[in-house]
C-alpha cells in the first residue's frame, strides 16, 4: 500500500517513514505543504498522513483542496493541538481520522491499516482468496496449512492484489500502490515481482492463482 | 471600617440638629428680647408716671397721685412695688405691700433708667427699674433735668416677672421639644433615604460577588446605576475586560507551550518506538540515540527560555551594572555560530568600535546578543551576510544586527517578537526553533532598560535595532 506522509518535524517524519516502510508500506514523505499537495495530486495514495502545522501550506488547506478536487484518499491527521475545536475542524474538513501528538507508533500503524481496509471496503483483517490466507495485521501469508515467506515488496504486491481480488489490476495501479515516488523501478519490475510471487504461492500441479490478462494487467483468484 | 450609611446618617442628623439649635437660639433670643422690651417699656412708663407725680416743696416730698390706686399697683398678677429715696438716700416712701421688705436702690447714671432682676417675697422673680430724677417743685409745672446742684431722688419700681419667666420657660420647652422631635423625625427619614439610596451599591456588590474566577465574561449590569456609581461600575467592567484578556493570553500561552512540547515529545516517542519494533545494529541505535539527544537538548533550551520569560515577567531577576566592551561581547557571542556559518558560506562582519562600551548586565546582554545572532544565522540564506554595527548616540548605544535572506513580509515584522510566532519558512526545521528567541530578547532588553525594534529593509534585509543605556567610548 502506498502512503503519503506530510510532516515538517524531521524526527517524526524520518522515524515514521522508516517504521511505515518496515511495516510494508511504500512511503513518500515531505516536510513542506506545497510539495505535499503536489505529491497528493500526482499519485493515488491509499492513505495520506497529514500534519496540520506545515510551512508553505497548512494541513487543513491541503485537505480542503484535495476534497474540493474530488479526491477520495483516506486522510489521517496528525496534530499537536488537541482542543476539541481543532479535532472537529479536522474531521469536518474531510479527514477520516486524527491522532494527537505524541502518539504510539503501533496505534498509528493500526489506524493506517484500518484506513487501507476501508479503501478496499474490507473490514476483516484476514483476507482469504481460495485457500490463500493473508493476515493483514501481522503480514503473514498461508496457502492451505503452509505458511509462505515473502519479502516485504512481494508481500506488498500480493496484499494489493488480494485487496482487489477478482478485479483486473493494471501494472500502473500496482506500480503506483506498491512503489515509492522516487524509486527507480519501472512498471517492468512489476512483471518480475509477479513472477517471484507466483513462484512462492503457486503449486506446481495447479493453475496459477494470479492470472495475466493480456494488455490489461493481472487478477488474483479469478474463478476459472 | 467606616460605614457610608453611618456617615450619611450622622452627617444629616447632626447637621439638622445644629441647624435647629442655632435657629432655636436665635428665635429664643429674639422673643426674649421682645418680651423684655415690652415688659421694660411698661415698667418704665410706670416709673416715669410715678416720678412725674412727685412734687417737692422745699423739704417735703409729696406724692401727687394715690399711687396705690394706680392699676399697675393693683394688678395682683403683675404685682408692682416701688421704693423712693430722698436726696440723702433716705427712704422717703415705699409700697405698703412690701411690708418689711426693702427694694434696693439701683445705682445708675442720672437721667437714663437702669434695669435689674431680683427676687422678691416667696422667691418670686422681680424685674426692677431704677430712676434718678429731680422732683418737680410744687410751684413749677416743669421738671428740670437732673443737675449736680439740684437735689435728686432715686426711685425703684419693681414688678413681678413670674409670667414673663413662665413664658420664656414655655418657649424654651417648646423649642427644645421641637428641635428634638424634628431631629428624631429627620433621623428616621434619613435612615430610610440612605437605605434606599444605598440599594444600588448593595445590588452592585451582589453582582460583583457573583462573578466567578473561572468566568470573567460576566459584566456588572448597567441598568439603574446612579451617576455616582456609574464610574465605579465602568472602571470595574474595564478591569474585568483587562483581566479576561490577560487570562486568555495566559491560556493561549499555556496551550502554545503544550503544543510546542508535544511536537518534540512525538519525535522522541516515534523514533524510539520505531527503533524498538525490531532488532537493529549498533550504528542504528547510536544514530537514534544521538537524534533523541538532539531533540532533548532543544527541548531543554526551550524550557530554559520559558523559565527565563517567566522570571522576566514576574521581575524576579537581579541585574548587575558592569561596563562592557561591546566589540568583545559580540565576538564572543559569535563564536558558537562561526563554524556553521562557514559551512553555509555566510559572511559575518562586526563593525563595533573597539572602544565603545555600555553599562549593562554582561551575562544577560550576552544572552540577548547570542539569541539575535542565532536568529540571524538561522534565517540568513546560504552564502548570505550577517553584520553587526554599533555607535553611541545621546548617552545610549545603538546596536544593530542585520542579515540577508529574510523572507518575511513587511506586515509580519511586528509579530516577530511574539512568543511562538514563526515565519512560515522558518518551520522547515520545525521543533528546533520554537519561536521564543526574539520574544526573550525583547523582554530581556526591556528589563535591562533598553529597547528593541525590528525592521525589513529592501532586498530581504532583516534588521534588529537595540538601544542600550550608559554609553561611553573610552574604556576604563
Amino acid at each position: 500500500m502506498r502512503l503519503l506522509l506530510v510532516e515538517d518535524y524531521r524526527p517524526v517524519r524520518e522515524s515514521l517513514t522508516k517504521g511505515l516502510r518496515e511495516a510494508g508500506f511504500a512511503v513518500d514523505a515531505t516536510g513542506d505543504g506545497e510539495e505535499g499537495l503536489w505529491f497528493a495530486r500526482g499519485n493515488d495514495y491509499d492513505v495520506i498522513v497529514l500534519d496540520l502545522m506545515l510551512p508553505g501550506l497548512d494541513g487543513l488547506s491541503i485537505l480542503k483542496k484535495l476534497r474540493a478536487e474530488g479526491r477520495q484518499n483516506h486522510v489521517l491527521i496528525l496534530t499537536a493541538k488537541d482542543a476539541l475545536d481543532d479535532r472537529v475542524t479536522g474531521l469536518d474538513s474531510g479527514a477520516d481520522d486524527y491522532l494527537v501528538k505524541p502518539f504510539a507508533f503501533q496505534e498509528l500503524l493500526a489506524r493506517v491499516r484500518a484506513l487501507v481496509r476501508r479503501s478496499y471496503r474490507t473490514k476483516n483483517p484476514l483476507l482469504e482468496v481460495q485457500d490463500l490466507r493473508i493476515d493483514l495485521t501481522v503480514q503473514r501469508v498461508w496457502r492451505g496449512p503452509e505458511e509462505i515467506v515473502l519479502t516485504p515488496r512481494e508481500y506488498a504486491l500480493l496484499e494489493y492484489l488480494a485487496m482487489r481480488a477478482g478485479q483486473v489490476v493494471s501494472r500502473t495501479d500496482i506500480w503506483e500502490h506498491v512503489y515509492e515516488f522516487n524509486s527507480s523501478a519501472s512498471s517492468n519490475v512489476v512483471d518480475v515481482y509477479i513472477g517471484y510471487v507466483r513462484k512462492k504461492i503457486d503449486r506446481p500441479d495447479r493453475p496459477s492463482l494470479i492470472d495475466t490478462i493480456r494488455g490489461r494487467g493481472y487478477t488474483l483468484g479469478a474463478e476459472p | 471600617m467606616t460605614s457610608l450609611r453611618t456617615r450619611l446618617l450622622a452627617g444629616t442628623t447632626g447637621g439638622m440638629l445644629l441647624l435647629l439649635a442655632v435657629l432655636s437660639l436665635i428665635v429664643y433670643g429674639t422673643i426674649r428680647r421682645a418680651l423684655f422690651e415690652q415688659f421694660d417699656a411698661g415698667l418704665e412708663a410706670t416709673a416715669h408716671l410715678f416720678a412725674a407725680s412727685i412734687e417737692q416743696d422745699t423739704n417735703e416730698v409729696e406724692l401727687g397721685l394715690d399711687l396705690e390706686q394706680m392699676p399697675e399697683f393693683r394688678d395682683t398678677k403683675h404685682e408692682t412695688y416701688y421704693q423712693l429715696w430722698g436726696a440723702d438716700e433716705i427712704v422717703v416712701g415705699k409700697s405698703s405691700s412690701l411690708n418689711s421688705t426693702m427694694l434696693w436702690r439701683i445705682p445708675d447714671g442720672v437721667g437714663s433708667p437702669a434695669f435689674a432682676n431680683s427676687r422678691g417675697a416667696g422667691d418670686r422673680p422681680l424685674r426692677a427699674i431704677g430712676l434718678r430724677f429731680v422732683p418737680r417743685a410744687s410751684d413749677s409745672e416743669e421738671r428740670l433735668p437732673p443737675r449736680a446742684d439740684l437735689p435728686t431722688m432715686s426711685l425703684t419700681v419693681a414688678r413681678d416677672a413670674t409670667e414673663l419667666h413662665g413664658q420664656l420657660r414655655f418657649l424654651r420647652w417648646l423649642l427644645l421639644t421641637a428641635t428634638t422631635a424634628v431631629t428624631a423625625v429627620s433621623f428616621l427619614i434619613a435612615t430610610i433615604v440612605v437605605r434606599h439610596g444605598l440599594v444600588p451599591l448593595n445590588a452592585m456588590a451582589a453582582q460583583i460577588g457573583a462573578i466567578r474566577a473561572d468566568d470573567l465574561t460576566t459584566r456588572i449590569n448597567a441598568q439603574h446605576t446612579p451617576a455616582e456609581i456609574a464610574p465605579i461600575r465602568d472602571r470595574l467592567n474595564d478591569l474585568l475586560s483587562r483581566l479576561q484578556a490577560s487570562f486568555q493570553r495566559e491560556r493561549r500561552f499555556t496551550a502554545d507551550v503544550a503544543h510546542e512540547l508535544r511536537t518534540p515529545l512525538a519525535g522522541i516517542r516515534s523514533t524510539i518506538e520505531v527503533t524498538l519494533t525490531r532488532a537493529r545494529d549498533r550504528q542504528e541505535y547510536q544514530a537514534v540515540l544521538s537524534d533523541c539527544l538532539e531533540i532533548v537538548q532543544n527541548m531543554q533550551a526551550m524550557v530554559s527560555n520559558l523559565l527565563m520569560l517567566a522570571r522576566l515577567d514576574t521581575r524576579q531577576m537581579v541585574f548587575r551594572q558592569d561596563r562592557i566592551a561591546l566589540a568583545d561581547l559580540v565576538d564572543t557571542c559569535w563564536q558558537p555560530f562561526a563554524e556553521r556559518a562557514l559551512q553555509r558560506q555566510i559572511a559575518f562582519e562586526s563593525h563595533v568600535p573597539g572602544d565603545l562600551t555600555c553599562l549593562c548586565d554582561p551575562d544577560n546582554l550576552a544572552m540577548a546578543v547570542s539569541n539575535l545572532l542565532a536568529n540571524a544565522c538561522e534565517y540568513t540564506n546560504d552564502g548570505g551576510r550577517i553584520w553587526v554595527a554599533a555607535h553611541a548616540a545621546g548617552g545610549h548605544v545603538e546596536l544593530t544586527i542585520s542579515n540577508t535572506g529574510c523572507s518575511l513580509h513587511r506586515e509580519q515584522i511586528p509579530q516577530v517578537f511574539d512568543c511562538f510566532w514563526r515565519g512560515d519558512s522558518s518551520r522547515k526545521d520545525a521543533g528546533v526553533h520554537c519561536g521564543l528567541g526574539l520574544a526573550l530578547v525583547q523582554k530581556l532588553i526591556t528589563a535591562l532598560g533598553g529597547s528593541v525594534t525590528a525592521e525589513l529593509q529592501p532586498g530581504g534585509v532583516f534588521v534588529v535595532r537595540t538601544s542600550l543605556g550608559g554609553s561611553s567610548t573610552s574604556l576604563p
